[in-house]
């Protein structure tokens, strides 16, 4: 008896895994040709927060007149450059286009914790303008200047010996997370490329994978422990923080051997070393304000989402 | 006992045969494409003068089909994409599609020094959604870059790039979020339209 049994699961088994393989081609595109009629009665999730009925009523008005709205753009005659691709039939839209389904938000909000406030916007504004005009007039042409005169092999002996020189932040910012195993290897790494690299210029613990250097400073270490970024804030000089990460940029700055020295020296120093890391970086700016529409906000968006994953790993 | 032998063994078949049958996994969907693009960016034919045009359109077309620009450009809009008409829906993803080749691929092409793609692993977050983890290896950094893709049935194809933390369609969105609070729909891809046209205006400068 149990024999037959088993024989029956086997073969509704087989018969189901080879047609679900097969299937799965046809049933992708039926799917998104039901979703606009789904749009009207769509039951409000309870875990968007947002106002959808404001945004459900017009798009109802639109989805239920698409083709008089094609109608008025076609006539409106709206130019649109380098398209040729675009002259659309009347009501011959692709499913794609008329899918009001946004499921995928519903994945995505569990991830959006980082909701930052701009209260200073104005002011950020003015300083973003200001960092701007300094890079385009200043820190780019001295930067290119400086990279045309001095090797590569000084420059990243230079970068070496500042990396070296900010141990003691990272080692902190690890012990403050816990990360017991990765303040142990800066410490090492500390010791190995100040011996072996002649005082930090050069980097032989690249070699060692057990001594890599993990970017970690004050601003994480607070954020793993749930302190919030407060405001958003753009620093002359300095550039994109929050009122988190400067407390953390003020705090690694007692651990910087630098920050000791008499004056003029220090800022010789910090700005040698602004000069050699933009010197690497020369051209990553000018990508993001050609990639962005409004690089102010731009900016701002990919600061906060890479401290963010840097508070996270 | 031989007869449950036999059932079972034809019921395995059955799963490798359905696993199989679904086709490329999305890291070996990512790596044909992704290597293609390299090997004309390093290619000395697509160099100078007027090969330079035909390499990226090469590039163009290889990256057409890889990316899923109207899934992009849905959820850079995210809520506002409700808010569009259809037809509005559709001039937005062929704009945006064109801005964001226009934008990446000059970028791509100009500053390529030869910089290697190591490819890592594939995460399946579900069945029908994967991440997989690249690094792009500069001479003196490394830089991670992983791709989310989606297989609705038709392939994987990429919906967002994420470099060094950062995702592209989040940071899109924060800006259309903001801009849509003020503008229109239409103002919006009057906006990108101007960018695009600007971006042309460049490239026949030069």
């Amino acid at each position: 008896m149990m024999s037959t049994a088993y024989r029956l699961v086997l073969l509704v088994m087989v018969l189901v895994s080879v047609g679900c393989a097969h299937t799965a081609n046809e049933t992708a595109p039926v799917m998104s040709a039901s979703a606009p009629g789904e749009n009207v009665p769509e039951p409000m999730k309870g875990a968007v927060e947002d106002p959808t009925s404001d945004v459900a009523a017009p798009s109802a008005k639109a989805a239920a007149v698409p083709s008089a709205g094609s109608n008025e753009q076609i006539r409106a005659g709206a130019p649109v450059a380098g398209d040729d691709e675009s002259s659309v039939a009347d009501g011959q839209i692709e499913d794609v286009y008329l899918d009001d389904d946004l499921d995928f938000l519903d994945e995505e909000l569990e991830e959006e914790i980082y909701a930052v406030s701009d209260p200073l916007a104005p002011w950020n504004r003015m300083m973003f303008n200001f960092n701007d005009k300094l890079y385009f007039w200043f820190l780019k042409p001295v930067s290119s200047g400086y990279v045309s005169v001095v090797p590569s092999l000084v420059r990243s002996g230079i970068s070496n010996f500042f990396d070296n020189l900010s141990t003691p932040i990272r080692m902190t910012s690890s012990l403050l997370q816990g990360k017991g195993t990765q303040a142990q290897a800066e410490f090492a790494r500390f010791l190995f490329n100040t011996t072996f690299g002649v005082f930090g210029f050069g980097s032989p613990a690249d070699d060692y994978p057990h001594l890599t250097k993990k970017d970690e400073d004050l601003g994480q270490a607070l954020g793993a422990h749930g302190v919030g970024n407060g405001w958003y804030v753009v620093w002359p000089v300095l550039g994109p923080s929050t009122l988190r990460d400067t407390v953390g940029t003020v705090g690694d700055a007692f651990m910087n051997p630098v920050s000791y020295l008499p004056l003029g020296a220090s800022m010789g120093i910090t700005g040698e070393k602004k000069l050699n890391e933009t010197s690497y970086r020369i051209g990553d700016y000018e990508t993001l304000k050609e990639a962005s529409i409004d690089p102010y906000e731009a900016l701002r968006d990919a600061y906060l989402q890479h401290r963010q994953t840097k508070v996270e790993d | 006992m031989k007869k449950v032998t036999v059932w079972l063994v034809l019921g395995l078949f059955g799963m490798i045969a359905a696993s199989v049958s679904g086709a490329q996994g999305p890291l070996e969907a990512l790596r044909g494409p992704i290597n293609e693009v390299v090997s004309v960016l390093q290619d000395p034919q697509y160099q100078r003068g007027e090969q330079v045009e035909a390499g990226r359109e090469k590039i163009w077309s290889v990256i057409g089909s890889l990316f899923d620009f109207t899934e992009m450009a849905k959820r850079s809009l995210a809520r506002n994409w409700r808010v569009f008409s259809p037809m509005e829906r559709k001039k937005f993803s062929e704009v945006f599609a064109r801005f964001l080749g226009n934008t990446y691929l000059d970028k791509i092409q100009k500053d390529y020094q030869n910089e290697e793609v190591v490819f890592g692993k594939q995460e399946m977050l579900n069945s029908t959604k994967a991440s997989v983890k690249t690094t792009v290896m500069r001479d003196t950094v490394e830089i991670p870059v992983d791709y989310k893709m989606l297989n609705r049935g038709g392939g994987w194809r990429v919906y967002d790039v994420n470099i060094e933390g950062v995702s592209l369609v989040k940071n899109y969105r924060t800006q259309f979020g903001k801009i849509l609070m003020r503008k229109s729909p239409a103002d919006l891809i009057e906006r990108l339209q101007k960018k695009v046209a600007e971006q042309k205006e460049q490239g026949e400068q030069e």
